[in-house]
């Protein structure tokens, strides 16, 4: 509280009054009313029972588990094993595209950093961000177009001779998860050039000099550079992902569900709010864990995401 | 070091065609007339998709919800990140990497969240206080998009103030300006491109987000709600035109942008008299980015034109006789097969529309993981597939 | 130096009334004390760190003293902000506004002033004629050389008529030649617009040229101050002898002092010196022994060093040479009599002498090498 005040006084003295009022008042805003309000209001909400308006603040609405139990346990006492795994494939499912993503994006920021040079980085630079100016749905339609039963994918596939009949990559969820390792590679790439580009490259080459093989030389000389990097966009596209709503609805299978549409079905389509707020404190629990420990794991601080 | 080169090119190439492909195919179904999006086999081409698309209105009123949450959450989005910024350089190390782990937290946690936590709230405040007039579709997707868009502000702010010399203030101090003067004079205007381009990322993250307005629009659509429930009830090519649209007024942005820097770079750092292209007097007009914006905009005006009176009815027609004909045949054929598929796998009956979009139409629920998806046609129905499952949309 | 500068004229002097300044536990500044008077030019020579730039930003505002005061033209500077103060600041990178352009710069302390924007230009412009760069008030501050933005900083620094000007080692960035060409610029303005400089340096070439007078600093504390010559001459502080110029210092044992001279024992004789600060020691006291290496003469025997010359280096006017004398390596420092001239050669023998007035005598304390 003395700091906030210091840095308050700070402010003024520094821009005046004017700044400091403006930036006390809308970050207090943001924290407050944007940020921690609506998060314990749902907090609140996930312990509650599912009343009509009417009975809202009578003797039946009080505290409850019963949100929570529903999750874990059926009506009969058995274990949900539906919804529990339901979680549980969203958050493999997730750890899938981000390995993906960084198996994939790992070469892309190396060459940007320290292979591309002048026009080629540049129209590369480009070229990575274009395809995210374009609307999120779309992207995932242009998925569901490629991978159609009348898609290019299964049109060439047939005519190769690699399968004969059209092979149904939305239910086998392959243009799901390309979708998603699509959607989120821009947010893979540049933490990991940021990282890799404060890399020395003299130190590759001294190292290449030294005769050590391409592979060895990134092993023990870029991937400790990139490591903070790559941490940062694994966990943006791992939220991201295990957050994601669009293309799950869109090129998702019919037989599997990710977690977000179950809160949806929730809200919108059975209108259980406390049921839906629960399981969104599951997700977000479930997540922020997840996030902590490899943090923990990688030995990475928060404070590094979004550099 | 040659393979290595070699392979890198071959990798970023491939890597780009992932990148590039899925837009390509989709764009260029826009111009097969076609029902289903797709380019194989090519039916005539039509510029027809596009006059669809306009004529969608649920899309139209959509796009005018986004404009005016855009421009709400600009307005307020902006500022919030500035300010976010500030404090966070005003702030102890300490004090400062907590803050910024909360600031930076709505970017992380799932849009989902944020929109339900969003319409909880504000739906007891309401309840609370009676200011019904607050629960409304765009007071809250401004609000719920402000969470997490204002940090996307803020990142770009802080890179900017890190290149910020405080002295610069400090002179200004001492040459007798109020702080407050100072602020406006010196900071401000050091911050004003990026002011620019926070504008430019909010406005572009509010219109694209999907999974936190989906639940604070409540009835109302925004755009991309709109195109998402558009999808999910099955897919028509006036989407891939749609998609042209944005490729081409991405195209032209990031076209302009570059003559832009590249300009603005070759003059600061004094190429611009060196350079052959700015030497020459033709081609240094022909570089700026005005004529290069205008050059773009005239030619796409000019192939618009020609597509608008581009008239594709003749070879539709034909293409349509000779579906026709072959479904006929092929009807006489295997009625009796068709039939019985259809008894055993249950009848594709589209889903009435709830209130919220028969949000899963398209995918179908867990209880009954074997229906048929609309865009996914049974084993014969490549040939037949715009006429056998038509997607109508309101 | 007089002040001559007629009563009517405000009183432009500033005063460190026991200024110390800390930060948590580190003092920048330690118990400075003095008076700069109007119209001087005033310098602060010392090495990096040693807290000259703290000093200046608490007089011109940005810091409060943690202990003592700080007054400006005989008034209390205690609670007013470096916005309300008579001081102008030159940073040490210049600060200029890069958005602006050079007369909107210049302006711009006019500008907060809400003076219009037609006498705003013409300040600007007269201004730009007075540091003899007219007609490049339209010019972005990118496309200015070193030596004009040099300029244009003093210029808007001007612009708030100040009474006192802060320089902040404004010339560190410049090449050699220019700095010598900007040394005397700035000394002249100063002149013409009679205003109390105050500078910062770590140059001592600069402080001695300019100044007329000059603190010399070290470790936060103000070791001496004095007219350049006497800093040179008459140091008062084995830091101070050992900063400002060559110098070769020998350690020993006082014998005896009479008056002004003292007898000091070192390992490669006894040396008579003159007592620096006026002090007074004892015999048996430690002290040292400075000697300039252009004070050594060779050939002279009385005072004298027995040497060997070991090496020297050639610079232009100057030779300096090297010769060993017990373990001390002494500097000398021989005007090139050209090619009429001979040189000794190496591994000669050589007698090296001074006048009894030309070395000092000083207390054991920390020398610049140290720091
Ligand atoms: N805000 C501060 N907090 C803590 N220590 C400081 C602060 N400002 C300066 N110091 C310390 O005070 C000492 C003096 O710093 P100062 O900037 O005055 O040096 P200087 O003499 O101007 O050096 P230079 O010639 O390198 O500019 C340094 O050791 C510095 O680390
Ligand atoms: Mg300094």
């Amino acid at each position: 509280m003395k700091q906030l005040k210091l840095a308050y006084t700070t402010l003024l003295a520094k821009h005046g009054m004017g700044a400091a009022l403006f930036v006390a008042i809308s970050v207090s805003l943001w924290v407050v009313l944007f940020i921690t309000l609506p998060q314990l209001s749902m907090l609140d909400y996930s312990f509650r029972f599912n009343l009509p308006a009417d009975q809202l603040g009578t003797d039946a609405d009080h505290y409850t588990l019963d949100q929570y139990r529903s999750f874990f346990f059926n009506n009969d006492g058995s274990v949900n094993t539906l919804d529990i795994m339901i979680l549980v494939r969203t958050l493999i499912a997730a750890l899938i595209v981000t390995v993906i993503d960084v198996l994939i994006c790992y070469p892309i920021a190396y060459i940007l950093a320290h292979g591309a040079k002048g026009v080629a980085a540049r129209l590369m630079v480009i070229g990575l961000i274009i395809p995210y100016w374009i609307n999120e749905i779309l992207r995932a339609f242009a998925f569901r177009v490629l991978f159609g039963s009348t898609g290019v994918v299964n049109t060439w596939g047939m005519q190769m001779g690699l399968w004969d009949a059209p092979v149904d990559f939305i239910r086998a969820d392959v243009a799901l998860y390309c979708g998603l390792a699509y959607a989120y590679i821009l947010l893979m790439v540049f933490p990991m050039y940021n990282a890799i580009e404060a890399l020395d490259h003299t130190q590759v080459e001294a190292a290449r000099d030294m005769g050590a093989p391409l592979w060895r030389v990134h092993w023990r000389v870029v991937l400790p550079m990139a490591k903070p990097g790559i941490v940062s966009g694994a966990t943006m596209v791992f939220m991201l992902t295990a957050g994601a709503l669009a293309a799950p609805q869109i090129l998702g299978g019919p037989s599997s569900l990710w977690f977000t549409q179950l809160i949806y079905q929730w809200f919108n389509e059975s209108s259980n709010w406390p049921r839906g707020s629960a399981y969104a404190v599951v997700l977000l629990v479930t997540c922020i864990t997840f996030v902590l420990l490899m943090m923990r794991v990688f030995k990475v601080s928060v404070g590094e995401i979004g550099k | 070091m040659n393979r290595h080169t070699l392979f890198g090119g071959a990798y970023a190439l491939a890597f780009f065609s992932f990148l590039f492909g899925p837009l390509v195919i989709m764009a260029t179904t826009a111009f097969n007339s076609s029902r289903f999006p797709r380019v194989a086999p090519w039916e005539c081409f039509t510029t027809g998709w596009f006059g669809e698309l306009f004529g969608n209105a649920r899309l139209m009123e959509g796009l005018m919800n986004s404009v005016i949450i855009g421009v709400g959450v600009v307005a307020l989005a902006v500022p919030i990140g500035l300010a976010g910024a500030l404090a966070l350089s005003e702030l102890p190390p300490k004090l400062r990497s907590m803050l910024y782990t909360v600031l930076i937290l709505p970017i992380l946690i799932p849009g989902v969240v944020l929109g339900i936590s969003t319409i909880v709230l504000w739906g007891q405040i309401t309840r609370g206080t009676g200011a019904g007039f607050l629960y409304n579709g765009y007071f809250l997707t401004i609000v719920g998009q402000i969470t997490f868009v204002s940090a996307y502000a803020m990142l770009v702010f802080i890179a900017r103030l890190q290149r910020f010399d405080a002295t610069q203030t400090e002179a200004a101090l001492d040459l007798g300006a109020t702080p407050g003067q100072a602020f406006r004079k010196i900071l401000l205007p050091f911050m004003a491109p990026a002011i620019g381009s926070a504008a430019f990322i909010t406005l572009l993250a509010s219109f694209e987000n999907y999974n936190t307005t989906v639940f604070t629009v409540l009835s109302e659509s925004t755009f991309t709600t709109a195109l998402a429930s558009k999808v999910r009830h099955g897919t028509d090519p006036s989407l891939s035109a749609l998609a042209v649209i944005i490729i081409t007024l991405t195209l032209v942005g990031a076209l302009t942008n570059e003559a832009y820097q590249r300009r603005k770079e070759a003059e600061s750092g004094g190429r611009a008299s060196r350079s052959p292209l700015y030497a020459n007097p033709v081609t240094r007009a022909l570089t700026h980015p005005g004529i290069v914006f205008a050059i773009l905009v005239t030619v796409i005006g000019g192939i618009t034109y020609a597509g608008s009176q581009y008239d594709s009815s003749v070879c539709e027609a034909a293409v349509l006789q000779e579906k026709l004909d072959r479904q006929e045949e092929l009807r006489a054929e295997q009625r009796a097969r068709i039939e019985a598929q259809e008894a055993e796998q249950g009848v594709t009956v589209p889903k009435p529309d709830s209130a919220f979009g028969g949000a899963f139409g398209g995918v179908g629920t867990p209880a009954a993981p074997a229906a048929p998806k609309p865009e996914s046609p049974s084993a014969f129905g490549g040939a037949f597939g715009g006429i056998t499952a038509p997607e109508v949309d309101e | 130096m007089p002040d001559q500068t007629p009563d009517r004229i405000p009183d432009r002097s500033v005063l460190l009334d026991h200024v110390s300044i800390r930060f948590g536990n580190f003092t920048a500044v330690d118990n400075a004390n003095l008076k700069i008077n109007s119209g001087e030019f005033f310098s602060f020579l010392g090495p990096s760190g040693c807290g000259k730039t703290t000093m200046l930003r608490c007089i011109s505002g940005f810091s409060e003293p943690t202990e003592g005061k700080v007054l400006i033209g005989g008034k209390d500077m205690a609670g007013v902000g470096p916005n309300k103060r008579p001081t102008a600041l030159i940073f040490q990178h210049l600060a200029l506004f890069p958005l602006m352009s050079v007369a909107e710069n210049i302006a711009f302390p006019l500008e907060v002033r809400g003076v219009s924007k037609k006498a705003r230009r013409k300040k600007a412009d007269e201004l730009l004629d007075m540091i003899a760069l007219p007609g490049i008030g339209d010019k972005k501050v990118s496309e200015l050389s070193g030596g004009q933005k040099q300029r244009v900083a003093i210029a808007r620094a001007l612009a708030v008529e100040p009474d006192i000007l802060l320089l902040d080692e404004p010339l560190s960035a410049l090449d050699l030649k220019l700095r010598q060409h900007m040394r005397t610029e700035l000394r002249a303005i100063q002149k013409q617009v009679g205003v109390t400089f105050i500078y910062i340096t770590h140059d001592q070439g600069e402080a001695l040229t300019m100044s007329d007078r000059v603190a010399v600093m070290s470790r936060g504390v103000i070791e001496q101050v004095g007219e350049p010559d006497h800093i040179y001459n008459r140091p008062r502080s084995a830091f101070v002898a050992s900063f400002v110029g060559e110098n070769n210092a020998l350690q020993g044992v006082i014998k005896g002092q009479s008056g002004d001279l003292a007898a000091l024992e070192t390992p490669m004789g006894t040396y008579e010196a003159r007592v620096g600060g006026g002090r007074k020691y004892k015999a048996g006291d430690e002290a040292l022994l400075f000697v300039r290496p252009e004070q050594l003469i060779p050939g002279a025997t009385e005072n004298a060093f027995h040497a060997t010359l070991t090496r020297q280096e050639f610079e232009g006017a100057t030779n300096h040479v090297f010769a060993k004398a017990g373990d001390t390596e002494l500097r000398i420092s021989m005007v090139n009599a050209g090619l009429a001239g001979s040189l000794p050669g190496q591994g000669e023998s050589l007698s090296l002498g001074f006048q009894p007035m030309n070395g000092t005598i000083l207390p054991v304390g920390h020398m610049a090498s140290d720091s």
